[in-house]
Formats: C-alpha cells, sequence, structure tokens
C-alpha cells in the first residue's frame, strides 16, 4: 500500500471526524437549529392538541376524511425514497459516486420515515389502539383485516424502517471506530465506542461488513420499489374516482424517487457549501442526481398523461369528470401547480447548465418538492372533494393545526438533520477511505 | 337508603363533607360544559344554545332546586305487572300544537321517555309522526329550560307566587277583574278552554287574547281528504308542510300518488312563491308571488265560470280543465297565510266542483280571543294592569310595530309561563316554569272532535307547573293537583262514577276517547264573493314574504338542538336562515349566493344573507321567522323585525341595499343539488304516457355468483313517488340511536352526523325545476366497499346481510368512509356526544351505544328493533314477521314511503316492491348490490302542458 493512501486516508478521517469533534458550534448552526426545533416544539403542540381534542382539530370532514395527514404520509414516505436508492440500488449497480451522499441521504431516508410514520398514527381517530393493526395473539382470536391495504402499509412502512436502520446502522460503525480514535475527551469516545460495537478493524470485521451491507442492500433494494408500491396499493384498491387505477404503483416509486432526489438536492447544496465539501460532493453528484430526477419526472409526467387518457378512454362518468374537476374546478389551482413543476420546471433538467449550478439546481428541487406535495393533495383530497353523489360533495379547508402539524414534521426533520450532522459523520469515511485506496482519487 | 344518597355524596369527617360542599359550589359554577376551548371549532355556541343557563341546569340537576321525594328505595316484593327492567313499556298520550291534537305513543324505559311514535287510533297522527313530534322529546330533556319561579328575574318559589296572585284577588273580585288580560297561543286543550271561560266569567271584565306567530287562523279553516282525490291545485297552501293536519294530510296524499293507481294517480297543481314540500311534490307548480295570488285566483274562478276566458293562459287552461273534467274528485286548496278573499274564492270554486263535504270540510273556527295588537293597545292605554301569558313569546314573535317590549314595560303585574326563560320571561315581573307535555295532565280535541288524555311519563324534571295548574290558582283551587283538574273536567262527561271510571282507563289506555257523540259543527254556508282589487298585485317593487321556518316555525323550537340541526327542506340550511330569491331576481339585481343585504320594508331594516333558490317566484323575497333569537346566540336573524302588524305575512315595498360585508358562508349540508347526469334519482312521468309506463329493461344481470341470502335476510325499499322530503325520518333515528348534535360551526366543515339524510336534487331549467326528495340511509351493500378496507375488520357483515359497525373495534382510520360511493357513514371527529349533562343521560335509547370520539358510526337498520322482534320469535319459535320490526325512520314517515322487511321472504311488501317495474338501486353500476334500493319518482304531469 502507498503512503501517500494512508495518508490520503487519515486525512479523510481527520477532515470528516473533525467537522463533528473539532469544529466549534457555530452561530449558523445554532440559528438553523433553533429554528427547526421551535418547529418540532410546534409539532409538539400540534399534537398535544390533536390528542386533547381529536383529530377534527384538522379540516378532514365527510366526504373528505384523509386530509393533510395522509398527503404528508405519502410524501414523506416518498422522500425517503432516494436514501435507499442512492445506497442500496446503486452501491449493487457499482456506481461509485454514490460513496459521498449515501451516508447522508440514509439518514434522511430514516429522518423522513421516521416523520412519515407519525402520520397514520396521528391520524387515527383513536390512536391509542394503533395496536389492533398488528396481529398479536387476543383472547378474542381476532387479527387485522388482511384484505385492507392499511395492514399491507403497516408491514410495509414498518419493514422499510427497519431496513433502513440496520444498513445506515451497519455501514455507521466502522466510521463510529473513527470517532471514537479520534475523539480527545473520555466520554466522547466512550459513547462513539458503545456504537461501534467494539469495531477493531480486523480484516475479518471488514469481511463481515461488506457482506453484511450486501446482503442488507440486497434486501432493500426491492423494498424501494415495494413500500411505495403498498402505499399506492391504499388508493388503489378503493372504488374512489382518482384513485382506482392500476398505474398507480409505478407512477407511485417513480414520484417517490423523483421527489427523494430532489429533497437530497435541497439538503446538499447548501451543506456543501456551508462545510467546504465542494470536492467531495461535487458537480457530478448534482448533475447525476439531476438526470435521476429527470428521468423519474419523465416516469411521473408519463403517469399522468396516462391517467388523464384513460379517464377520456374509458368512457366514464366519474373519470371523466373527475379530470374535468381537477383541470377547471375549484381547487384547480393545485392541478395547474403540479403539472407546472412537476412537468414543466423539471424540463430544464435537460440543460446541463441547470444540472451543474447549485442555484438553479436548488430552486428546480424546491419547486418540485412543491410540485410533489401538491400531487399527493390532488389525489388524496381533490379526488374525495367530488366522489359519486353530488349530495356528498364538500371541500376541504386545512386548518391551522393542519398546516402545524405539516410544518413541525418538517421541524422533526430538519432537528434529527442539524443533530446528525453535528453528531455523526455525514460522509462515509471508510467508503471515502476505500475509494481513495482503491482508484487513488475520488473521482470528480 | 335515600334515592339521591350517591357513593360521591358520601362523607365521613365534617372536613370532608365541607369540601364536597365546596367541590359541589365548584361544578356549580363551573358546569359541565358551561365553557369550552376558545378555538374556532369550538361548540361554544352550540352548548350555549343547548344549555344557556347550564349553570343553573347543573345546580337545579344536582342539588337543590328539583323536587326530590325523600322516598325509600326498596326492592318489589312483588313484580308490577307489565314491569320487567330492560324492556320498555308504551303509553298514549297527546301532543298539541298550533292548536291541533296529535296522538302519540311514548317509549318509556325504566320511567324515563325515551323515545315518540305516532298513535295508530288517533285520527290525526295514525301511528306516523312529524319532525316537531319527534324533536319534542329534547326539549323534555334540554338542560336550558326554565328551572324556577323567578320574581324580576331572581329566583322565587311558587308559594310566593301564589301569595301574590292571592293577594290580588279581592281586587279582582271587586272590579270584575278591571285590568287583567290572559296571552295564549291557539288553545286545543278542552278544559283550558274551560278554566278561560270560568275565568272569565268568573272576571266578567277581564280579557282573553290569542297570539299565534306560527299558526294564524285560516280565514276559513277546513280539513281535507285527499285520499279520494284526482286533482289537487294549491293557493298557497302548504298542506304537507308543519301545522295543522299535516300528518294525516301527507298520508292521504302519498296513498292516492301511487304509480300503481296508474291513471287514477292525484295530480297537483301548485301556485306558490317558495317551493314549499307541497310545491315539491306538485307536478305543475307555477311560482307566483303572493300578492299576484288573488288575481290569479280571479283569474282561476272566472275561468271555471266561462272556460273560454282562459286562452290567454294556457297554464290556466290546462289546469281548469283539469278541475272541471274531475269534479268531485278535484279540489282547491287557499293557504293559511292567504287573506281572505282567496279563501271565498276556493271555497266558491269547491262548491262549484262539488269538493264540499268530500274532498274538503269547512269547520267554524274554535274558540278565538282577541288580537294581540288589541292586547298592544290596552297595555299603552294602561288599561292592563295584570297580564298572564300561558306559553308563547310575545316580546320576540310579535310584529315589530307593537314593540310588545315597550308596553309589556307599562303592565305593572306581568306573569310569564313558559318552558325556557326567554325573552318575554326576562321582561316580566314573574315567571312561571311550564311543564313538558310528557311532565302533566292535560288534554286534547282532534280534528274530528275526539278526545285524548294527555298523561305524565315522568314527574316534572323542573319545579314545573302546567298552564292547568296556574289558572286554577288563579281560580282559587290551590289544592288542585293537574290530575284533579283534568278528571274534575272528564267526569261530567260520563253518566255514572262507574262508567266514568272505566271509561277513563280505556282513554287513557288507548289514548283517544270514544268516537265524538258529535263532529264539531261545519260552517254553514259560503261567504259572500270577495270585493275589491288588491293593490299591491301591480306594485312593481319586491314583495317581502314572511312565513314560520319549516322547523323552528316562530323560534318556539329555537332551543331545540335537533331542529336547528335538521337540514331545512330545500336548502339543507342548518341553524340559520336566508333571504330565499328567484334565480332571474338575483340577475336582475346582481345578487350572488351569500350576499349580505341591507332588506328596508317600511321604516325598518335588517341585513340578512341571499340564497338563490331554483323555482322561487320572482320579485319577492321570502323570509322565515324564528331565528336570531337573542339568548339562542348565532344563529339567523329575526325576521320579525320586518313584520307588521297589519300584514304579518309581508307586503310590497321591499328594497335591498347591498352592505359591506363579504359573502356569508352558510352552514349547508348539501353544497351540490344538481345530480350531473348521474341520476341519483330516477324520474319517470306517466301523465307523459298516458296513464301507462314502460321503462327501460333492468339490467342487473352480473358475471359473478348470486349472494347467498339467509333468512331473515333484511333489506328497505323507499318509494320516491310518496317521500315529501319532511326530514321525519332524520330526527327519528336522531332520536333512536342516541345521535349527536354537532353544532354551526362542525357542519360547515361538513361533520353533520345524521345517519339518516334526505337529499334534494333540482333537474330541469333553474326557473321551473322539478325537486326531488332521496331519503339515503345506509344502503347495507351484500358487496359493500367498506368491509374490504377497514384494517381491524370493524365493519363486518352479519348472518342477516346487515353491515354492522363494532364501535369498540373501529380506531378510526375512516377508509370506509372514503370508501362508501353512498357516503353515509359519520365519524366523530370530536367528543360530539354531550355525556356531562345528566338530564341528557335520562333521554337516551338504553339499546344503542353512546359512541366516543373517534369511532366511525352509520345507520344500522335500528338492530336493537331487529334484535328485540327476534327475541320475541324465537320464545315463540317462529320466524320474525313481515311489518314486526320497523326502523325509526320508517315508523315516523307520515306517507309510508319507507318499507323494512325480509327480501327472502315471498310474501313480505319489500319482496313485492322489489318486483315494481320503478324498482332501482341507487349506483348499481359499482355492483355493491345495496339492500337498500329506491322506487323512481313518478311525476304525473297533464299530458296537454309543455
Amino acid at each position: 500500500m502507498e503512503s501517500s493512501a494512508a495518508e490520503k486516508c487519515d486525512e479523510i478521517s481527520n477532515r470528516i471526524s473533525g467537522l463533528v469533534l473539532r469544529e466549534p458550534l457555530r452561530r449558523g448552526w445554532l440559528g438553523g437549529f433553533a429554528l427547526a426545533f421551535a418547529f418540532l416544539m410546534l409539532l409538539n403542540a400540534a399534537i398535544l392538541w390533536l390528542l386533547i381534542r381529536g383529530v377534527g382539530v384538522w379540516g378532514v370532514n365527510v366526504p373528505v376524511a384523509w386530509g393533510f395527514a395522509i398527503v404528508n404520509f405519502v410524501w414523506w414516505v416518498g422522500i425517503g425514497h432516494a436514501g435507499t436508492f442512492i445506497s442500496a440500488i446503486l452501491l449493487l449497480l457499482h456506481q461509485q459516486w454514490r460513496t459521498s451522499i449515501n451516508r447522508f441521504t440514509e439518514a434522511m431516508t430514516i429522518f423522513a420515515v421516521a416523520c412519515a410514520g407519525l402520520f397514520p398514527l396521528l391520524h387515527l381517530g383513536r390512536p391509542w389502539v394503533f395496536y389492533f393493526l398488528l396481529p398479536y395473539p387476543d383472547t378474542m382470536d381476532l387479527w387485522p383485516q388482511w384484505r385492507s391495504p392499511l395492514v399491507w402499509d403497516v408491514f410495509a412502512v414498518t419493514t422499510y424502517l427497519i431496513v433502513s436502520l440496520l444498513f445506515w446502522f451497519i455501514g455507521l460503525m466502522p466510521d463510529l471506530a473513527v470517532m471514537r480514535d479520534h475523539a480527545k475527551r473520555l466520554w466522547v469516545r466512550r459513547l462513539y465506542g458503545i456504537g461501534a460495537l467494539g469495531w477493531r478493524n480486523s480484516a475479518r470485521h471488514w469481511n463481515r461488513h461488506e457482506t453484511a451491507c450486501l446482503l442488507l442492500a440486497g434486501l432493500a433494494t426491492p423494498l424501494v420499489l415495494s413500500v411505495h408500491s403498498v402505499v399506492s396499493l391504499d388508493f388503489s384498491v378503493a372504488i374512489v374516482p382518482g384513485w382506482h387505477s392500476t398505474i398507480f404503483p409505478p407512477y407511485f416509486v417513480a414520484g417517490a424517487i423523483f421527489s427523494g432526489f430532489a429533497m437530497v438536492l435541497t439538503l446538499l447544496i447548501p451543506v456543501r457549501a456551508i462545510y467546504g465539501l465542494r470536492d467531495v460532493i461535487t458537480e457530478r453528484h448534482l448533475d447525476n442526481a439531476a438526470k435521476v430526477m429527470l428521468s423519474t419526472g419523465l416516469i411521473v409526467a408519463l403517469g399522468y398523461a396516462t391517467e388523464h387518457w384513460m379517464s377520456w378512454y374509458s368512457d366514464d362518468l366519474y373519470e371523466g369528470f373527475l379530470v374535468h374537476n381537477r383541470m377547471a374546478g375549484a381547487a384547480s389551482g393545485v392541478w395547474w401547480l403540479v403539472m407546472i413543476c412537476n412537468v414543466g420546471v423539471a424540463q430544464a433538467l435537460w440543460f446541463r447548465r441547470v444540472r451543474t449550478s447549485p442555484v438553479l439546481l436548488f430552486i428546480t428541487a424546491c419547486l418540485i418538492q412543491v410540485g410533489m406535495w401538491s400531487e399527493r393533495y390532488l389525489i388524496v383530497i381533490t379526488s374525495l372533494e367530488r366522489d359519486f353523489l353530488p349530495s356528498s360533495w364538500a371541500d376541504f379547508h386545512a386548518t391551522f393545526w393542519d398546516w402545524a402539524t405539516l410544518a413541525g414534521s418538517m421541524g422533526l426533520f430538519f432537528t434529527l438533520l442539524f443533530l446528525f450532522i453535528r453528531l455523526l459523520p455525514m460522509i462515509a469515511i471508510h467508503e471515502m477511505r476505500k475509494e481513495t485506496v482503491q482508484e487513488g482519487e475520488p473521482q470528480p | 337508603m335515600n334515592a339521591n344518597l350517591t357513593s360521591s355524596s358520601q362523607w365521613r369527617t365534617l372536613d370532608e363533607f365541607a369540601s364536597q360542599q365546596q367541590q359541589r359550589e365548584r361544578e356549580a359554577e363551573f358546569a359541565a360544559g358551561a365553557f369550552e376551548w376558545p378555538d374556532d371549532l369550538s361548540r361554544r355556541r352550540f352548548i350555549k344554545l343547548m344549555a344557556g343557563t347550564l349553570a343553573m341546569a347543573a345546580a337545579g340537576a344536582g342539588t337543590s332546586c328539583t323536587r326530590q321525594p325523600a322516598e325509600e328505595i326498596v326492592p318489589y316484593v312483588r313484580q308490577p305487572e307489565d314491569l320487567m327492567p330492560g324492556r320498555p313499556q308504551y303509553f298514549a298520550t297527546s301532543a298539541e300544537m298550533g292548536g291541533e291534537a296529535y296522538g302519540i305513543l311514548v317509549r318509556s324505559d325504566s320511567g324515563r321517555p325515551t323515545k315518540i311514535e305516532g298513535n295508530p287510533d288517533h285520527p290525526a297522527t295514525a301511528g306516523r309522526s312529524s319532525v316537531h313530534l319527534q324533536a319534542a322529546l329534547l326539549t323534555l330533556y334540554d338542560p336550558a329550560r326554565s328551572h324556577n319561579v323567578r320574581h324580576k328575574g331572581a329566583e322565587s318559589t311558587w308559594e310566593d307566587l301564589l301569595g301574590t296572585t292571592t293577594g290580588m284577588t279581592p281586587r279582582w273580585k271587586s272590579t270584575g277583574g278591571t285590568g287583567l288580560r290572559i296571552l295564549t297561543r291557539r288553545v286545543n286543550s278542552p278544559t283550558l278552554q274551560e278554566q278561560i271561560s270560568r275565568l272569565l266569567s268568573q272576571y266578567p271584565q277581564a280579557r282573553w287574547h290569542e297570539h299565534d306567530a306560527a299558526f294564524p287562523a285560516a280565514a276559513q279553516p277546513y280539513t281535507l281528504h285527499l285520499e279520494k282525490a284526482r286533482v289537487i291545485l294549491s293557493l298557497d297552501a302548504d298542506f304537507l308542510g308543519p301545522g295543522g293536519l299535516h300528518v294525516r294530510n301527507a298520508a292521504d296524499f302519498a296513498r292516492a300518488r301511487q304509480p300503481s293507481l296508474l291513471g287514477s294517480m292525484v295530480r297537483l297543481y301548485a301556485v306558490e312563491s317558495m317551493p314549499t314540500m307541497t310545491g315539491t311534490m306538485a307536478d305543475h307548480r307555477l311560482p307566483l308571488r303572493p300578492g299576484k295570488i288573488l288575481q290569479f285566483a280571479r283569474q282561476l274562478q272566472g275561468a271555471l265560470a266561462s272556460p273560454e276566458a282562459a286562452v290567454k293562459n294556457p297554464w290556466l287552461a290546462a289546469a281548469v280543465k283539469d278541475l272541471t273534467e274531475h269534479r268531485e274528485a278535484s279540489v282547491v286548496i287557499a293557504g293559511e297565510h292567504q287573506p281572505p278573499d282567496v279563501h271565498a274564492i276556493a271555497r266558491a270554486i269547491n262548491e262549484s266542483l262539488s269538493a264540499v263535504g268530500t274532498l274538503i270540510e269547512y269547520t267554524t273556527p274554535q274558540p278565538q280571543g282577541g288580537s294581540l295588537a288589541e292586547l298592544v293597545r290596552a297595555m299603552n292605554d294602561g288599561a292592563v294592569e295584570s297580564l298572564i301569558i300561558l306559553g308563547g313569546n310575545p316580546v320576540y314573535d310579535s310584529p315589530a310595530d307593537l314593540d310588545f317590549s315597550k308596553a309589556l314595560a307599562r303592565v305593572p303585574f306581568s306573569l310569564h309561563q313558559g318552558l325556557y326563560h326567554d325573552e318575554t320571561a326576562a321582561l316580566c315581573t314573574w315567571h312561571v316554569p311550564e311543564t313538558h307535555f310528557l311532565e302533566m295532565w292535560s288534554d286534547t280535541r282532534a280534528f274530528d272532535g275526539s278526545l285524548g288524555i294527555v298523561q305524565p311519563l315522568i314527574a316534572p324534571l323542573y319545579s314545573g307547573r302546567s298552564a292547568h295548574e296556574l289558572l286554577a290558582a288563579l281560580l282559587g283551587e290551590y289544592q288542585l293537583s293537574g290530575y284533579d283538574i283534568i278528571r274534575n273536567a272528564w267526569r261530567p262527561r260520563y253518566a255514572t262514577a262507574e262508567t266514568f271510571e272505566a271509561a277513563w282507563r280505556k282513554t287513557l289506555h288507548d289514548g283517544t276517547g270514544p268516537a265524538p257523540q258529535q263532529r264539531p259543527p261545519l260552517a254553514a254556508s259560503a261567504p259572500a264573493t270577495a270585493d275589491g282589487a288588491s293593490p299591491s298585485a301591480q306594485d312593481a317593487s319586491l314583495e317581502l314574504v314572511l312565513r314560520p321556518d319549516p322547523h323552528l316555525l316562530d323560534g318556539r323550537w329555537a332551543e331545540n338542538a335537533w331542529l336547528q340541526e335538521l337540514p331545512k327542506p330545500l336548502t339543507k340550511l342548518t341553524w340559520e336562515n336566508a333571504a330565499h330569491i328567484s334565480p332571474a331576481t338575483a340577475a336582475r339585481l346582481g345578487l350572488v349566493q351569500g350576499a349580505m343585504m341591507e332588506l328596508a320594508y317600511r321604516d325598518r331594516s335588517l341585513t340578512a344573507p341571499v340564497w338563490i333558490l331554483p323555482g322561487h317566484a320572482d320579485d319577492c323575497v321570502t323570509l322565515h321567522l324564528g331565528h336570531g333569537r337573542a339568548n339562542t346566540e348565532g344563529s339567523g336573524f329575526n325576521a320579525f323585525l320586518l313584520q307588521t302588524s297589519d300584514a304579518p305575512w309581508g307586503g310590497t315595498g321591499l328594497t335591498l341595499r347591498r352592505t359591506k360585508r363579504g359573502p356569508h358562508i352558510f352552514s349547508t349540508t348539501q353544497e351540490h343539488q344538481r345530480m350531473e347526469g348521474r341520476d341519483p334519482v330516477h324520474l319517470a312521468d306517466i301523465g307523459k304516457m298516458g296513464g301507462q309506463y314502460e321503462l327501460p329493461p333492468r339490467e342487473d344481470e352480473t358475471l359473478y355468483p348470486p349472494v347467498e341470502k339467509k333468512r331473515p335476510a333484511w333489506g328497505m325499499v323507499i318509494n320516491l313517488s310518496s317521500c315529501i322530503g319532511c326530514s321525519a325520518c332524520t330526527v327519528a333515528c336522531q332520536a333512536e340511536n342516541n345521535i349527536p348534535v354537532v353544532g354551526r360551526e362542525q357542519v360547515l366543515r361538513g361533520r353533520e352526523m345524521h345517519w339518516m339524510r334526505v337529499d334534494t336534487y333540482y333537474a330541469g331549467p333553474p326557473e321551473k325545476p322539478a325537486i326531488l326528495h332521496q331519503p339515503v340511509p345506509c344502503m347495507h351493500c351484500e358487496n359493500a366497499p367498506c368491509e374490504v378496507v377497514c384494517p381491524v375488520a370493524a365493519t363486518v357483515h352479519d348472518h342477516e346481510g346487515l353491515n354492522l359497525m363494532v364501535y369498540n373495534r373501529c380506531i378510526g382510520t375512516r377508509y370506509c368512509s372514503n370508501n362508501c360511493p353512498y357516503k353515509v357513514r359519520r365519524f366523530n371527529f370530536l367528543a360530539y356526544e354531550d355525556i356531562r349533562s345528566p338530564q341528557l343521560a335520562l333521554m337516551r335509547n338504553p339499546s344503542v351505544s353512546v359512541r366516543m370520539r373517534g369511532v366511525m358510526e352509520k345507520c344500522t337498520y335500528c338492530t336493537q328493533r331487529i334484535s328485540a322482534a327476534r327475541i320475541e320469535a324465537e320464545k315463540e319459535s317462529r320466524p320474525i314477521r313481515d311489518g314486526e320490526v320497523t326502523p325509526a325512520c320508517a315508523q315516523a314517515c307520515p306517507t309510508a314511503a319507507i318499507t323494512f322487511g325480509d327480501l327472502e321472504d315471498p310474501q313480505s311488501r319489500v319482496h313485492a316492491l322489489r318486483k315494481s317495474p320503478h324498482h332501482y338501486a341507487l349506483l348499481a353500476e359499482l355492483n355493491t348490490r345495496p339492500r337498500t334500493t329506491y322506487l323512481s319518482r313518478v311525476q304525473n304531469s297533464n299530458p296537454e302542458m309543455a
């Protein structure tokens, strides 16, 4: 092994662990954390109020019995998908460029799934009996009702959370050992040491670690496709016009990765600027992520086109009315927002200038996230507003607590993310080192 | 053990007793529900409305004010006959509204009245009921009812009041009752009438006045017999609407309206301003503002005399031809709000059509007191020293120009008796709580003269007195209880004491007395033909139309939250009223739905939101009375402010001015009333098919294997040709199934809880729409979309085909509601059921669970009634008979539009109805296979009319 490679490895270890161990608390981080934490407290207040009064503090009604909670759930789960896509699928496909961003995006996945997981629970009328959803042995021999997609959801999402968490933690172990070794203070060393689970950099450790990572990547890969497919079945299985559609699974998965990569870019672009990681997270990463967004965005656009064409081709009264109502009805603004953001704005990614310009890319990614949230609003809420009998039609009006819960969930997400940046190595040290050794230099 | 000694009132030490005392005081001060979270979702207003004086309610219920006899609680040594704990008993009694008697049966669970049904033996109800009869139950238990005798607002006692009146008696005696006035609503009770006349004869200078803002005495009172009618023409008469013999009329009308009658199905023409329930059932409806109805009546009379006179008006010509072709089976009905001239014309026409005596009988008016205007004049002259107001709320419900409250201030002794401490009570020197009709002894006289006894189902909840007891006290008979008064009044009606006792018991049991020896006298001769043109008919300005609210009437039901929240016919408005206007007039004036307008009429004005109502007559604005009561906060505006005593039902000269306020958001339960090509109501017209009908072949073929039905396979068929859209089913369901009230804010959020709703759709052009009603309960689908999506199996099918909700299992994902194409599921978004008011706990049906926050609920086909019938049938080892189970909606329906039974029983009525060519399933294309199905709405229009 060349000495320069060993030096570079040391430098990488020093630099990345230094971000956590030696970097002073900066005002920017503190301010950002305080803001995120304030929103987290807003979430707490919103949840408390919800538990005191009931789910009626939100704007849900009959016919729109599912509101922001489900929109937010689908949106957050979708965002999580990018992380798993990057760490699992790209690992299996030997896309080396993923190395410098996979730790960060895996963290993003877990935090997003944590946010997502809150919503189905909070949305229950009686959240304290959520365990009826689980197949536990009860004295009445009652099991969940297996035909309901909500039960499938429970399994899909919990599996996803567990696998993502394991994958993330296994990947983190060698790095926690580096942190342990670089830490100066005893209690910090101890803490990281506990997380490192006695990692000693032995060849056997590395061997097992590599195998475990591959296995978990193999496990996580189908989840990227299955979780959002199952989530989409919540809608496909129902008979509501606008929900009852067989194209939902692929279209939801593509949308998930689309919005997930948008979130990845929204987070990475500021982080690489603030922490001076432009040489680690390079323009090539941005370009590649943007290309993934472009391609998934095109799949989503194809989904929209298919949906609209089918409503015409089927000659179904309800489907036809639904599309007309979405485009020209009371809530048509949402439809136009979706189309402009997800179909219109996304086309900017054809241009290399946009893909390599952090500012333009950041703006595009933010708009796409707004568009994807609106798309879920369009599917969940506007479909319910106009179903079969005109006598039941009614509009949904979000309340303060709807918005507070959405903003609060972002507070939770960013609080976790800020803590992650300060407490854990946000770039996979061992993978960066491996790349350095194997290929001399991280690819530009 | 003392009856009110509960565990929480036991104490061991004096300190503990003192702290319990403090606790009780705190509870009295901060009563449950008296304050709520001040948030936009708060139920504060609703709670206020339900319990404006709830602090007193809690004090009254919890501690001192109720009369709680110190009784020993001991187990029965011998079980009383027929009393089985857990098994309800039924008692016959009578209710009275607007001077009309309604015989009812009241279900009593362990001594608590819990449901009101029509009495099948009573001529006015025949086992059917109405929204008001159903909702009266809530008024009985309303925590906001008046609890105390009050003197100048402060709590007082009945004895103090007696002391005062006794002190006044010598002066009345010496002056012959000069300055003594009695004000009542329309009085039906013969005993009360007797008492009033006794008082008037005892004090010859005393006067009796009558004021009933909802039920004006018609100029020519009549009784209808519509069952044999072939052609009916209504001149602004809502004979199916509230009041009068509407329950009976609706039943008769529905019987004459069946498509199976083919060519002899009744045809209805309606001439009216705002569409009423009657108007919605019409084959031909002519929107006409009230001022023009007299003119129309004259034209009608002229055209009947000489048919060629009507050629200019094809509508009139066709109607006249139809009327004359069906002589002896056609009738013209004039509305109670129409001037005497219209009544006179209608009567003359009926006599010429030979309808009098068969289809319509004119009766002599009941004895009537002087008018309110005369009373107010005397009050302002200082001629009234003592005013006794028995029921009624004239401070609120009198024409604004009389300024009753100002006149009342000049009366030294004013006594108000009422169920509530209302606006009038607040201004009177004395107030006595009135007993509810389920708490007192009284009697009634039905339209055919048959007498009925009103018997108490429960001891008075608060310290109320009946009007009989109050009048007896004024007559000096302090010692008489209500029971004695009625018994004494009834004794002379029978020959001997023995026959009296037996007859009394029989009447008490049956609810209606022996057939009257003589029917009430019929009016002798037709009055002279009306003369003089009505000037209003030519006036070009807008016309103001004032009408009692279909549910609150003149505001007497404004405290009743069931009626406040019951969607009004057509508009489906709850908790408020609107200024109804036609689409053409709105377009002419440039008004949009919800525009806040200032309505100026004569020298008064008020601000009201505009509701553009298809089918409303042009150039007039209809306002409903009864809203905007001072102590029932935040629901609508008070239209009495525009009422004048010379023309109480409106007149021309109304102007509209824009206000700066933004558009009003109405709390309606149905925002979309067009069918959007989905045809939820199938409409057929046998009139246009020459009395025959041919319908498209029914498509109920399916590729799926048929669902195997086990007997009994419960099903329901709703006949849309019969349904008049009165919503009695909705309130009956609410009373039977312990359905909570949610308040206006929650209705605005789309969270009303009614298990049974009545949808209204418009079809055709907006100026002349067909107005269609459709009651929608749970469909109990055989392929129920709700069941497959519930993750915890909280909604499942039972062996009899019912789609059940298991409340304990429900976790509230609301997926079932999303997947229900009929949207009949209701969710407890908040804790809607008021479980803190002890009175409301007494009211609830013990056979139906009270649902907590966060669970879904919906129509069960009254599964508790099915269970009761099943138990009876199993005891006798026989199948349940057809008709043995009647859900609350079907039982209340005045037109018998709802039929329930076993679909697999070839003898059952539902089985036969399902074979009807008019039978169809709502959204059948979804293959939900609903158990609740419909018979099309069949019209019988005149083929000669476009």
